[in-house]
């Protein structure tokens, strides 16, 4: 207890290796920095040298493996880092706590004295090292003091009960023995003891102190301060040190600004306290402040801490390390900075974007229902986007692809290959599919690991901005378009260890085109370099896309690898439907066949087909709910679905069209059998039009009236206008072929 | 005493009145749903199944409803919308996303309002930030997150599809139709489009992801059905508080469609155009009509609403002609019949109006030519003419060609119809010679 004093006082220097003349005063807190005093410079003053260990939880999550073994509850380890500063202030030390240093093959003691950490390993921030003991002049037993030093980060320590109570009761016991000055600033350490969890242990050590100083209570304004301070940088991480700095320069406006706002805040808060203290240790919101996301734990980067910075948990904890800043005494001031560069990040009320939203749809309230009868069943799979568990009728392709892409894998070179076909072949699932089977042999360990990337051409802006999605894609960076090539360019260029095949596939390849077409000769050109190990599988709907499109450089650059989709033959489109209904009974044989042929007629677009099925189980579930019928999908379901995906809607649009819209497509056929020409001007028209409405017995129209009608056939596109205001000097083309309209004519 | 009960009721008239236009402008003027769309039962069903499925099932859709302009599809969309909204199932889960290619007028904007609409992470306030770029991405990994069974299905309209297959690349429709096509998070896309051609529209990738599903908005009605719609329309329902007024006025309205003439301005009516809107209009004019003192619509409201909805614009505008003006049209209409519709210019049309004045005129005088120059332009402005395309402002005003937008029948109607017209310049008109 002494010791405190008189450290406090300056008076007493510390021996290197000295015992401490209170064993049973320990101290530890979670994130401790601990320090071996040494030498007490006179003048310096007030400055400690010290040595920095840190506990296993401040170990960033994904090192810890590197350990290999599960630390001992009271393990620490040495921390070396060269930016961390060997000194501190030493009015922020709270307490001593002892270190034993064991040799590495040592079991650690069971029955060690419980306040007593130990420590084998040194960490210096990449790996676990042995500590070589002679060269860190440490003695089996160190005592050593729990130095609080920079004050906040925001990084919280973890509301460890043991840990707080045992810090507090050092502060408590010092403050006690301290008298005047000290003591008076308990309170104000109760206040933000209470924003721990040990804080019910707190308010009876608190209040059995206080009473055992009644005189000191005046003077808590004047130094509620210190303490909170001292509370507050057990709270440090040794990394932080060097971030903070830089930190402070960047915003020392926002800064000053939002700690002046706190601080005023906070004194109210204290005032508050002083009128009621007891209420202090009721308010539950100080347990939060305290508890830090499991992110938070673990998070080293900058980016990481500021994205979080905005949460609601945050907020309040945030406030109260404004409060730290804002109550510093002046004489640690080396720290201050450092404290204060929190607030400037939350006190920010203006909206802006936030860096790190997750993009997401919300979640349905109630789930989805499972279907229900064998035709919702076979609905769910005939669906495109299902994915079915094996690709029939591509077997060809995919073993090309296949073996393309894992030769170049395996010889871990680069190579293009250029996938054309009309839509709905079966190009990008293909791709997909061999990809999937590569991933699972990689995983199996038959082939080295590879990265696979993706972009679309359709699903960007503009086609530089495949640089950055391949950019983001690859090393998760975001950059503006040009640096990201650059980068791209850099890192496909130079050689670098260890360095896996990129599987690059380029969908909508047509649209990446510019017009100096730097974009796909990039693209093509990054494989043929020696250190890319780039395989780019680029897709397009045109065969002849090279020569038509692309400058000799960049052909020349895609080279001859090229494979073509033919359009799905009837028998293949039959097998695809079979095979994804699988075993599902609802279609009959020949209403497949009929679906097939019809559309390997037309297109052989699998996904027509598809959707065509899928419309054919509607219509039969409808007509079963009039008519009970065999439940399966007949011809006559899968013909109307042909009809109503198929026909010519321009024939039903004419034949519900009104009579004088009838009678002037009429009109307009026989002006131009008139003219011989496929265009009229609407004056033209209008005088055969009218003629028609005598011969039919209708009341003539007006010419407002017939230009309204006209307009009408011209916006549903049956006709084709001029798009001005001429009047009567329109010219009006039809949109139909002549016999489309007579025949929709005709039935009536 | 009995003053005043008399007071009484004619205040109750007017206040039914009152009712009665309140309920029917309601109607006409589209602020409320019909109950049931008339004439598009089947479309209706199949529309609103497809919507459950997406809601209820999470299974992915894409459909185009078309039909021409006043035939129903907004309606149709707003009623199914509604029904489904009724249903507790799908209200709390489905999202929906309404644009307008008249206001979306670019994928960028498109974008942002989709962003907004969804209430993503991205938007703060009523904003959206980052750059077309960062939005498409950012939706898109949104989208891409979700899955059919645990995601709330997103129900996309698109008014006025056609439009937004002008936008650069079709980027928009092609992720939409993409998205339902693949797993990800179910989404409902729907179209409405007045353009019957609007599958030609979509580039062949796009095309081939849309599902061709295509509701036609027509209703193939006839007459008798139109009348009996009219009827519907104009009578009141039985929740109406005067039940006796109600009554007459239903009455009234019986004997309205059953009459003549109104029958033969229906069928007219009909003739020109199925749309509900042209109907509305009509029905409308004859409704603002009907006050307390006049509290049923008569055969001649709906006669004298008609001669207004199918006015002829350009000859009123006759009307409003001086004579010199209208000489000048008539000397124009002379040399389109010696010219077989041959452009002119002023020099010919001056040439023509002296001849007249010379040999016929008794009471137009003669005016200077800067008078008549101006009269020639005056038409111009009121494009009654125009410059022939091509012959550009280098010609000389005098010589510039010309060509007329008036038909015949609509000058001489117009002449009929002008009130004092000299008979000379009639009977100049009439004649076969100029």
């Amino acid at each position: 207890m002494s010791r405190y004093f008189t450290r406090l006082k300056m008076k007493r220097c510390y021996k290197w290796g000295g015992r401490p003349s209170l064993c049973n005063r320990k101290f530890k807190s979670c994130y401790y920095e601990y320090v071996v005093l040494c030498k007490p410079d006179c003048n310096k003053g007030k400055w400690a040298e010290v040595q920095w260990f840190v506990h296993f939880s401040e170990v960033p999550y994904n090192r810890r493996k590197l350990l290999g073994r599960t630390p001992h509850p009271q393990e620490i380890f040495l921390y070396e880092d060269r930016t961390c500063d060997g000194e501190i202030d030493a009015e922020t030390i709270i307490g001593s706590v002892e270190v034993e240093h064991l040799p590495p093959d040592a079991s650690f003691p069971e029955t060690g004295q419980k306040g007593t950490l130990y420590f084998k390993l040194c960490w210096d921030t990449k790996a676990f090292k042995v500590v070589d003991a002679e060269g860190r002049h440490l003695d089996d037993k160190t005592p050593l003091v729990s130095v609080s030093v920079a004050p906040t980060t925001r990084v919280l320590p973890t509301p460890d009960a043991t840990v707080m109570k045992r810090a507090l009761s050092v502060t408590l016991s010092r403050v006690s023995a301290s008298a005047g000055k000290l003591a008076a600033s308990e309170v104000e350490s109760g206040h933000s003891a209470s924003k721990l969890s040990a804080s019910k242990f707190l308010s009876r050590r608190r209040r059995g102190s206080c009473d055992s100083t009644p005189g000191v209570r005046k003077k808590l304004d004047l130094n509620s301060e210190f303490l909170i301070s001292v509370l507050l940088f057990c709270t440090h991480r040794a990394e932080e040190l060097p971030e903070v700095s830089e930190q402070t320069d960047i915003t020392p406006r926002s800064k000053r600004k939002s700690a002046r706002l706190v601080s005023s805040r906070i004194r109210k808060q204290l005032n508050l306290l002083n009128a009621g203290e007891d209420q202090v240790f009721e308010d539950d919101s100080g347990d939060e402040c305290f508890v830090p996301s499991k992110k938070d734990a673990g998070s080293t980067s900058e980016d990481e801490e500021s994205g979080q910075a905005e949460s609601e948990d945050e907020g309040i904890s945030v406030k109260k390390r404004r409060l730290a800043a804002s109550c510093r005494t002046p004489r640690s001031s080396r720290k201050a900075p450092a404290s204060a560069r929190t607030p400037h990040k939350s006190s920010s009320k203006k909206p802006r974007t936030p860096r790190h939203a997750t993009p997401g749809i919300p979640s349905r309230s109630l789930p989805a229902r499972k279907p229900g009868n064998v035709l919702e069943e076979a609905r769910a799979r005939l669906h495109v986007s299902s994915v079915p568990d094996s690709l029939p009728c591509r077997e060809q392709e995919f073993q090309d692809i296949y073996s393309f892409v894992e030769s170049k894998i395996v010889g871990g070179n680069g190579g293009c290959m250029y996938i054309s076909g009309v839509p709905g072949t079966g190009k990008t699932a293909t791709v997909h599919e061999v990809i999937r089977c590569l991933q699972h042999a990689s995983e199996q360990d038959e082939l080295p690991s590879f990265r696979f990337i993706e972009i679309n051409g359709m699903k960007m802006t503009d086609p530089h901005q495949a640089y950055v999605q391949i950019l983001q894609k690859l090393t998760n960076q975001k950059a503006t378009a040009d640096h990201a090539a650059a980068l791209l360019e850099k890192r496909f260029s130079n050689p670098a260890p260890q360095k896996e095949t990129t599987v690059l596939l380029v969908d909508e390849l047509d649209l990446l085109w510019t017009k100096k077409q730097n974009v796909m000769y990039n693209l093509f050109d990054w494989p043929t370099r020696r250190y890319a190990r780039l395989v780019v599988l680029a897709i397009a709907n045109t065969m002849d896309l090279p020569e038509r499109i692309m400058i000799n450089r960049v052909a020349s650059r895609l080279g001859l690898t090229r494979m073509s989709f033919q359009p799905y033959s009837f028998k293949q489109l039959q097998q695809i439907i079979t095979s994804r209904l699988n075993q599902v009974k609802a279609f009959e044989e020949d209403a497949v066949q009929l679906v097939s042929r019809k559309v390997a007629a037309l297109s052989g677009d699998a996904r027509r087909c598809l959707d065509i099925c899928r419309r054919a189980t509607e219509i039969c579930e409808h007509s079963s709910s009039r008519q009970p019928g065999s439940g399966l999908v007949g011809m006559a379901h899968v013909m109307e679905a042909l009809d109503e995906m198929f026909s010519s809607s321009y024939i039903s649009a004419i034949r519900c069209a009104s009579t004088q819209e009838q009678l002037f497509l009429r009109a307009v056929i026989a002006e131009f059998r008139r003219l011989g020409l496929e265009e009229a001007t609407f004056q033209q028209v209008f005088v055969q039009h009218r003629a028609l409405c005598r011969m039919e017995g209708l009341q003539p129209i007006s010419v407002s009236e017939g230009l309204a009608v006209c307009q009408r056939l011209g916006t549903s596109r049956i006709l084709l206008l001029e798009p001005s205001r001429l009047d009567l000097l329109l010219r009006v083309r039809l949109n139909v072929s002549q016999d489309d309209v007579l025949y929709a004519l005709k039935e009536d | 005493m009995s003053k005043r009960k008399v007071k009484d009721q004619q205040l109750t008239v007017g206040q039914c009145v009152c009712q009665v236009h309140r309920i029917l402008r309601e109607r006409f003027c589209f602020q409320k749903l019909p109950s049931a769309p008339v004439g598009l039962e089947s479309q209706h069903k199949h529309l609103l199944e497809l919507l459950k499925r997406t809601a209820i099932h999470g299974e992915s859709n894409s459909v185009l409803i078309v039909g021409p302009r006043g035939a129903g599809k907004t309606m149709l969309l707003k009623s199914v919308l509604n029904e489904l909204l009724d249903v507790k199932e799908v209200k709390s889960n489905i999202l929906l996303v309404q644009l307008n290619g008249l206001l979306q007028t670019d994928d960028r904007i498109a974008l942002k309002e989709i962003t907004r609409q969804l209430n993503l992470e991205n938007v703060v306030g009523d904003k959206v930030f980052g750059s077309f770029a960062e939005n498409l991405a950012f939706l898109l990994e949104a989208l891409k997150k979700g899955d059919r069974s645990s995601s709330r299905p997103v129900l996309f309209t698109l008014d006025e599809f056609d439009l937004f297959t002008h936008h650069k690349n079709q980027t928009l429709l092609y992720n939409l139709f993409d998205i339902s096509q693949s797993a990800q998070t179910p989404v409902a896309v729907v179209g409405l489009t007045c353009r019957v051609d609007v599958l030609e529209l979509l580039e062949k990738r796009v095309k081939s992801r849309f599902s061709h599903r295509q509701i036609q908005a027509l209703s193939p009605m006839d007459f008798p059905q139109y009348v009996e719609l009219v009827q519907q329309q104009l009578s009141l329902p039985q929740e109406f508080p005067d039940g006796r007024f109600a009554h007459e006025w239903n009455n009234s309205v019986k004997a309205l469609c059953e009459d003549k003439s109104v029958e033969d301005v229906l069928r007219k009516h009909f003739n020109l155009s199925k749309d509900f809107r042209s109907l509305h209009m009509l029905l409308f004019l004859a409704l603002s009509c009907v006050t307390p003192s006049n509290p049923t619509i008569k055969p001649s409201l709906l006669l004298e609403a008609s001669r207004l909805c199918t006015m002829d614009c350009k000859a009123n505008m006759l009307h409003g002609l001086s004579i010199l003006e209208l000489c000048l049209i008539i000397a124009m209409k002379h040399l389109n019949d010696h010219y077989q519709d041959e452009p002119f210019n002023f020099e010919m049309v001056y040439n023509e109006f002296k001849k007249f004045l010379q040999r016929k005129s008794h009471s137009v005088h003669s005016f200077e030519k800067p008078v008549v120059i101006k009269a020639f332009e005056h038409l111009q402005q009121l494009e009654l003419i125009r410059p022939v395309d091509g012959s550009a402002s280098r010609t000389q005003k005098e010589y510039q060609l010309m060509k007329l937008l008036l038909d015949h029948t609509q000058v001489m109607e117009a002449l009929q119809r002008y009130p004092q017209c000299p008979t000379d310049v009639k009977q100049w008109a009439t004649s076969a010679f100029g």
